[in-house]
């Protein structure tokens, strides 16, 4: 069996075929993953405790400048506005960053997100950011329990990894080849999968 | 020399020199006691649109292999309750109040002893944060500290600190605490 070396050094490989074809997705499976997934690993029906991710902000934490910031609109009473809503619309987020971004010391990251009416126990967040194949970070927490009908925060505040000139260079060159994957698991099930994707180069 | 750091990042600046990878703060008190408005100045972030907490926040810190977790959980009635979901592997318990309302310091005590008897915080250091001392109404810290029979809690290191929340003041007093009492004793 193969073993990763490295970030989550220990943590045997996975493909993301293996995991499509797998009843049940547990943080491990994820952690072994080498790249970017092609697909979204569960769908939305899988989200049975109704988590609603309805804001992400990220700031410089040098000058306290919010560099990004998207609130998810409340949705209508009757639904109807989803009708035509693109099914992943919800689960996706394109982020656009000027090339100084890159050379930002210390950023924090925001999510909001509310939960159904029942209680969730052992609620946990990974977190996967790569450049084409290469796994830039890693994030794992574990938020354990949230309260019935609650809306709750988290700020991940980190230092950015270090990347060389040439890395900088090509992720901006590159615009959207910087991609997420954030897995969130229930009881060490796989039960809900968001993308996103990432420009430097200052434009649309 | 490096700048000198404030806030939580004063405190992870701390945890370096020690064996500790990890520290878990839990933020907890009445609803409107300053929670929110404290951690958020903690983390250098504006605190002029806070809105009551329904759940909770959360400022997941790293820095140098270090990880600092600082939850804070909403005060109203009805999510008391669930306060003692969060406390286990509690490193240190911060306590607000709000010293202006003093019709509320009899429930604030009632709450901070049912938590100091929980079996997650046995021993577990705390901070209570004497807050929004930038009303002319608020009483002394010493005075809440006698309210409270603070000095009865022998099981554990205990700080009480005035501060006001919005403008700052004390704040980092209280942080500097936990660095030098909390933090020091896990080297």
């Amino acid at each position: 069996m193969k073993v990763k070396q490295g970030c989550d050094a220990g943590v045997p490989y996975t493909t993301e075929e293996d995991l499509l074809n797998s009843p049940e997705i547990t943080p491990e499976d994820v952690l072994g993953l080498q790249k970017i997934t092609d697909n979204y690993l569960c769908g939305p029906e899988q989200n049975v405790h109704k988590i609603d991710f309805t804001r992400f902000k990220i700031r410089d934490m040098e000058t306290g400048t919010v560099l990004f910031e998207i609130t998810k609109p409340p949705t209508s009473e009757t639904g109807e506005d989803r009708m035509d809503f693109e099914q992943n619309a919800g689960r996706f987020v394109r982020y656009q960053f000027t090339p100084a971004f890159l050379r930002l010391r210390q950023v924090g990251a925001t999510v909001e997100f509310t939960v159904g009416d029942s209680p969730i126990n052992n609620f946990r967040m990974i977190e996967r950011h790569y450049f084409r194949g290469q796994l830039l970070k890693s994030f794992d927490f574990e938020f354990g329990f949230c309260i019935p009908s609650s809306k709750n925060t988290c700020e991940h505040i980190y230092e950015f990894p270090p990347l060389s000139e040439d890395i900088m260079r090509e992720m901006i060159l590159h615009p959207y080849e910087t991609q997420s994957d954030s897995f969130y698991f229930v009881d060490n099930k796989l039960v809900m999968h968001n993308k996103a994707d990432y420009s430097y180069n200052g434009g649309p | 020399m490096g700048e000198v750091q404030k806030g939580l990042f004063s405190v992870i600046e701390k945890l370096k020199g020690t064996t500790e990878q990890e520290l878990r703060i839990v933020l907890l008190g009445l609803d409107n006691a300053g929670k929110t408005t404290l951690l958020k100045q903690l983390a250098s972030e504006d605190v002029n649109t806070i809105t009551p907490t329904q759940g909770f926040n959360i400022k997941s810190v790293t820095c140098d292999g270090m990880k600092l977790n600082v939850w804070d959980i909403g005060g109203q009635r009805k999510i008391r309750p669930f306060w003692k979901k969060y406390l286990e592997n509690t490193d240190l318990l911060i306590y607000v109040i709000d010293s202006a309302d003093k019709k509320r310091f009899e429930e604030t005590g009632l709450e901070l002893s049912e938590l100091i008897d929980e079996e997650n915080l046995k021993g577990v250091p705390l901070l209570i944060f004497a807050n929004k001392q930038d009303l002319a109404t608020a009483s002394p810290a010493s005075e809440i500290a006698e309210g409270l029979n603070l000095h009865t809690y022998r099981d554990r290191e205990w700080q009480i600190q005035a501060c006001s929340a919005v403008s700052g003041e004390g704040v980092q007093d209280g942080m500097n605490w936990i660095s030098n009492n909390i933090v020091n004793k896990k080297k």
